[in-house]
């Protein structure tokens, strides 16, 4: 939505303008919506005047076609796919985070959702060596964590702390917050945070549902017009800037207790793919608490439905069994 | 785009504010931000305020809109965030394997929920962490006060009377050098009761009343490390006839809970009762409140029994491992299990000794 100005285009002057406002008529979107011919009485203009200011700001603001030839060149170029860092799930994603999209991970409480984006945004900032915007909006970034996962890949102190410093934490805790944050970022912050070491390849929004679900249910209809506004910065973010979205979304049970993602039908459209995980409930799963299942359920390169097995433990690998108490426990002495 | 609404309220009269919330001028402001003369000019002619307010709204728009953190300097480096989480520490539950599984107590900035069935223990550990929380520096502890939300009616202070006894004991037998003897005095039963907050709220307006106005009161007294809610679950479980309604009210809750965690460093520690699910014709005992609410909390613990033991499962955290500890309850408090097969003279002093040189090993 653009505001009408002086100059826009030839023949758009002053008094023109001041008409057009009189007639309620503010914006690009208002002008074009219109019905000419009353417009041209109302304002005293020549219809044939207004028609062609009409066709230069469609033609100034509309989308342009692209073929497909240079879509393809372009995606081979700038795009982008990301390892997860664990071989199942990059499996699941067909190799990976891919930029420019939204990727969706949802599960119950201790599904390990917040383990999958550790996971990512430490593979993202040691191994690719770029940076990682990480907005958690629940509190549930423990950066000691991290730096767990990062001494499974490395023992370098040095390269350690670099790591850690690629990654940007932002706190938030309410959907304006969260808007503001992505507005600024898009415009322009994530320049921003290129400085110093890589350039920004992902945004991990933990979670999403979070910020949102307390503006939604019962008959407040605010917040689906906000929830469509986060998914719309982001969707624009994540292809102007080509980098990877990664958000994390809540689960309901449906009437017949089927597990399924939050957030409603409305959100179901944003991610381009989304994967549910769920705790593993078989005897075998006993001995092994932090086995997890991923399912793919919305994908546009896989058949869904695709089923994969990981552990939470593979990103501290490097010591077996009960490693992860233990480390963590050396990391705090 | 409310706050935007709100911030020109704020600053400039009403119809201004009408204005602002116009979505659609809103819109048109954000995508013309690269070009600020012409949005200055567009923006006076539109409101027909002076140069010098419309530039005034403007700041606040732009400045205040995402209530500060739409600037990048607002973020911190997971660095950053790894000292101030060094820096934070933990309030010991007198259990030194609890304390040994969740990394030295119950953590600051976070929030942790207890669940479990009636007489597990949950107010018992909720009563021992409002005593520990007091616990002084120099013996490793956290040495604030505490804000006790009571909405259950089962905050009974002859235990907590017996239980800040048994804690003040123990730290007197601990005090080596002058400094731990000195603040031995200090930390009195007395000094405890009267560092501990009691709010009780009867249903669940008083507690979102509450919460509301607790910001404020954090402030006013800035040495509160500890915020208790026993329980979430009850307030919340009467009355509801529209189950979205209570979500959404819950999702706020536990929203609200968590800028107060971080922004005030304090560790919200709250209870949940258990409800029965029926799944696949078998019937599962799992936390109350629904599926939604458990992402609320940072860490769950569950209490639970196995035969005549009780058992503490941390099973949710984001550092944790899934680890399930054995614990009773005592005259004195909340302590480890093993200590009832030990003689009984020594071991109690043994254990806690442990339990409050942790953190002090894990700050050094």
């Amino acid at each position: 939505m653009v505001v009408l100005r002086e100059g826009m285009c030839p023949g758009l002057d002053e008094d023109l303008l001041r008409d057009l406002r009189a007639a309620d008529i503010k914006t690009v979107e208002d002008l074009v919506s219109s019905d000419i011919e009353g417009l041209a009485q109302k304002c005293s203009v020549s219809y044939k005047a207004l028609f062609a200011i009409r066709r230069v700001l469609l033609a100034q603001h509309t989308a342009f076609p692209v073929s497909g030839a240079d879509l393809y060149e372009e995606l081979l170029s700038s795009t982008a796919i990301l390892s997860t860092g664990n071989p199942s799930l990059d499996k699941l994603l067909d190799s990976g985070l891919y930029t420019g999209e939204i990727t969706e991970l949802s599960g119950g409480p201790g599904s390990g959702k917040s383990q999958v984006c550790f996971g990512v945004a430490v593979h993202i900032s040691y191994q690719l060596k770029q940076s990682v915007i990480y907005i958690d909006t629940t509190g549930g970034l423990a950066a000691s964590r991290l730096l767990q996962m990062l001494q499974a890949e490395t023992s370098n102190t040095e390269e350690q702390m670099e790591a850690l410093q690629r990654i940007h934490v932002f706190r938030l805790f309410d959907v304006y917050a969260l808007l503001g944050c992505l507005y600024s970022l898009r415009s322009g912050g994530l320049q921003q945070a290129s400085v110093g070491g890589g350039s920004v390849k992902a945004v991990i929004v933990d979670s999403v549902s979070a910020v949102i679900s307390p503006l939604l249910g019962g008959k407040q209809n605010e917040g689906m017009s906000l929830m469509i506004q986060v998914a719309g910065v982001l969707k624009t973010m994540a292809k102007d800037f080509n980098v990877a979205a990664l958000v994390t979304n809540h689960v309901t049970r449906s009437g017949s207790g089927e597990v399924q993602p939050g957030l409603g039908v409305s959100w179901s459209h944003i991610p381009r793919t989304r994967i549910l995980l769920e705790r593993v409930e078989k005897a075998a799963a006993v001995s092994r608490p932090s086995l997890r299942s991923a399912k793919l359920i919305k994908s546009s390169r896989q058949p869904c439905h695709i089923k994969e097995e990981f552990d939470l433990q593979w990103w501290s690998r490097s010591e077996k069994g009960s490693s992860g108490k233990r480390k963590l426990d050396e990391t705090d002495s | 785009m409310q706050t935007y609404g709100q911030e020109g309220a704020l600053n400039t009269d009403t119809e201004l504010s009408h204005v602002l919330h116009d979505s659609k001028h809103q819109a048109a402001f954000y995508v013309e931000e690269n070009k600020p003369q012409d949005l200055l000019r567009s923006f006076i002619s539109e409101t027909g305020l002076s140069e010098e307010e419309a530039v005034e709204v403007l700041k606040a728009v732009k400045g205040g809109g995402g209530g500060g953190s739409g600037d990048f300097s607002a973020s911190l480096t997971a660095l950053e965030l790894l000292q101030k989480e060094e820096e934070l520490r933990s309030i010991v539950t007198f259990s030194s394997q609890l304390d040994e599984s969740l990394g030295g107590g119950i953590p600051v900035g976070k929030i942790t929920e207890v669940c479990g069935v009636p007489g597990i223990g949950k107010t018992q550990l909720c009563l021992q962490l409002a005593v520990d929380v007091q616990v002084p520096q120099c013996f490793g502890g956290v040495e604030g006060q505490v804000m006790f939300i009571d909405t259950e009616g089962s905050f009974l202070l002859q235990r907590v009377t017996d239980i800040a006894a048994a804690a003040v004991r123990h730290c007197s037998l601990l005090a080596e050098d002058d400094e731990q003897r000195a603040a031995t005095e200090t930390f009195t039963v007395e000094t405890v009761l009267s560092n501990i907050f009691l709010v009780r709220c009867h249903d669940h307006v008083e507690l979102l009343a509450e919460l509301h106005l607790l910001p404020d009161f954090l402030s006013q007294h800035p040495k509160i490390r500890l915020l208790v809610i026993d329980s979430v679950a009850f307030p919340f479980r009467l009355l509801f006839d529209e189950l979205s309604q209570r979500t959404r009210l819950l999702n706020g809750v536990g929203q609200q809970l968590i800028t107060m965690a971080i922004n005030y460093n304090i560790s919200v520690v709250i209870t949940n009762q258990m409800t029965t699910r029926i799944r696949d014709g078998q019937s599962h005992i799992v936390p109350a409140l629904g599926e939604c609410w458990g992402h609320a909390p940072t860490i769950r613990l569950l209490l639970q029994w196995e035969g005549s033991r009780r058992l503490a499962t941390i099973f949710k955290s984001p550092c944790h491992m899934e680890t399930m500890v054995q614990y009773q309850i005592t005259p004195e408090g909340f302590r480890d299990a093993d200590q009832s097969e030990m003689p009984q003279s020594k071991q109690p002093r043994m254990d806690t000794d442990q339990s409050a040189a942790d953190p002090k090993e894990t700050s050094s």
